[in-house]
């Protein structure tokens, strides 16, 4: 890789913040964007801008075929069999709100359990916590180990029966933890529960093979892989998509309306009401192309790099600690820390006056920060722009931190 | 930075007549105050709690400015009268922190009030 030319794609990165060079260390957050997917965007807003489907005029049926191009660019992206089986959706949220609330409300009943880590991003908590309230359904738990992994055999114990529904992340948005989905779909799917995975923090990170994973449910944003805000994806499995229900109403879902009733279009349509945001695909799919361009493999090897002189450097700095896996190959490209004397906010201060961005808090994780017995971390987290040169300057800037704090 | 390093008012408060605790879900910050009240006026006021330097900063100036006024005089410190009381070079993001003991000493005299 050579990020030196791969840099020049992002204008931002050439900003000043102060007097400093800007050090991006948000990806987890959200990714920077090429020149690339502003151009695919810009050139659709400015050559072929049209509502998608039914229009019988040129610039629609252009729309309409961008659109779906895009549609089968993702499909192939996660080597999911049908395009189909992608749902656009506005992000991972909207995504794993959809697999809850047309999925999970009509399927569960009271009896049912649901079975879930214990680091799950809020956004693959809290729809589920409400598909339990509005069914009878109950959560459960899988224990986090202290080194922030799960524990297979620990999994099979609470993968009982009665569990329909295995929710995961497929990397940790805090530990970085990656977990072994394609495990645990097949012991999930040997008791009879389907598996949804929430991937926003994988997609942009290691290559993901859908069919290899055997996962029934996938979520992931466009806005943390290169693409604009507001565009993101549900995969679900043909099989599975039969017993999902539309949880919005409106144009462009039907087949027929009356007064009093209405039939739905076919999948994936008839869970896209109203209009999708077709600029977003159009980018998402440019963002694919660049990614593919440079290969999943690749971005994967870099982090594992960033990832081993991110660990190493400041685990050499006395005071701070860092959590989640500590082999470099066992986490996706981040890591979070936290000293016991100076808070994560203050670090995050100090370092952004050095021009390095990170974030510091509880990462939209509180149930995890709680069991830690920390109130907030700070996360850095990289991606294919970032060099060895940024984790340096992280961890003086960690250095100075601590130095003018503690 | 003397004040982040020794807050003064940094504790636990003897015979306090109301203790409240306000968290910023933001940051995990979670600060508690606590306030002696003898004829309506703050006697004495203590903070503790997980704290940013923003936070043990401004709850150090800001209970420091309490002891002595009458609750009438705590009432009329609004968010904006406080900012400008610190007149820190706060980011917007650093707003939450600068005044989250003010939204505990706020609920805290609504809630004595009350009794």
């Amino acid at each position: 890789m050579d990020i030196k030319k791969l840099k020049k794609d992002f204008p931002i990165l050439f900003r000043k913040i102060g007097l400093n060079d800007l050090v991006y260390l948000d990806n987890a957050a959200t990714s920077q964007k090429p020149v690339q997917v502003v151009e695919a965007v810009k050139d659709f807003y400015l050559e072929h801008n049209a509502n998608v489907h039914r229009g019988i005029h040129t610039l629609s049926e252009e729309a309409s075929g961008m659109y779906e191009d895009a549609r089968k660019k993702v499909a192939r992206f996660i080597n999911a069999i049908y395009p189909e089986e992608i749902i656009f959706t506005h992000g991972a949220t909207e995504s794993l709100n959809m697999a809850a609330f047309s999925w999970g409300v009509p399927n569960l009943k009271k009896g049912d359990k649901i079975l879930l880590t214990g680091f799950e991003h809020h956004s693959n908590l809290i729809p589920w916590q409400i598909v339990a309230k509005n069914t009878g359904a109950e959560l459960k738990f899988v224990k986090t180990e202290s080194n922030g992994t799960v524990d297979m055999s620990e999994f099979k114990n609470v993968l009982t029966p009665d569990v329909r529904l295995v929710c995961v992340a497929h990397a940790s948005n805090v530990l970085g933890t990656i977990l072994d989905v394609r495990e645990i779909s097949k012991l999930a799917h040997a008791v009879g529960a389907l598996v949804c995975v929430d991937g926003a923090q994988a997609v942009p990170h290691i290559p993901v093979n859908i069919q290899s994973l055997g996962c029934d449910f996938y979520a992931f944003s466009g806005h943390k892989m290169l693409a604009p805000m507001g565009i993101g994806v549900l995969y679900v499995k043909k099989s599975v998509m039969e017993q999902m229900v539309p949880s919005q109403f409106g144009g462009g879902m039907i087949k027929e309306v009356s007064l009093t009733e209405a039939s739905w279009a076919e999948a994936p349509e008839k869970f896209e009401a109203g209009t999708p945001d077709v600029g977003g695909a159009i980018g998402l799919a440019a963002a694919v192309d660049y990614l593919l361009a440079i290969g999943m493999d690749k971005v994967r090897e870099h982090e594992i790099e960033l990832n081993r002189h991110a660990i190493e450097k400041l685990n050499s700095i006395e005071g701070i600690k860092i959590i989640g896996p500590v082999d470099p190959e066992k986490r996706t490209g981040l890591v979070s820390f936290y000293s016991e004397k100076v808070h994560a906010h203050d670090i995050a201060s100090v370092l952004n006056s050095s021009g390095v961005a990170v974030r510091s808090g509880h990462h939209c994780a509180m149930p995890l920060h709680k069991e830690m017995g920390l109130p907030a971390t700070v996360r850095a987290s990289y991606y294919i722009y970032n060099d060895l040169s940024d984790i340096d300057k992280l961890a003086e800037g960690v250095e100075k931190a601590l130095k003018m704090l503690s | 930075m003397d004040i982040y390093k020794n807050p003064a008012k940094r504790g636990l408060l003897d015979g306090a007549d109301v203790s409240i605790s306000q968290s910023n879900p933001m940051c995990g910050d979670d600060v508690s105050v606590q306030l002696k009240i003898e004829n309506g006026i703050v006697k004495d006021a203590r903070f503790h709690g997980n704290a940013c330097m923003v936070s043990i900063v401004s709850s150090e100036i800001l209970l420091d400015y309490l002891v002595g006024k009458t609750l009438d005089e705590v009432k009329v410190v609004t968010k904006e009268k406080f900012l400008e009381m610190l007149n820190l070079n706060l980011s917007t993001s650093r707003i939450g922190c600068a005044t989250l003991a003010l939204g505990a000493v706020q609920k805290a005299v609504n809630e004595y009030e009350k009794k």
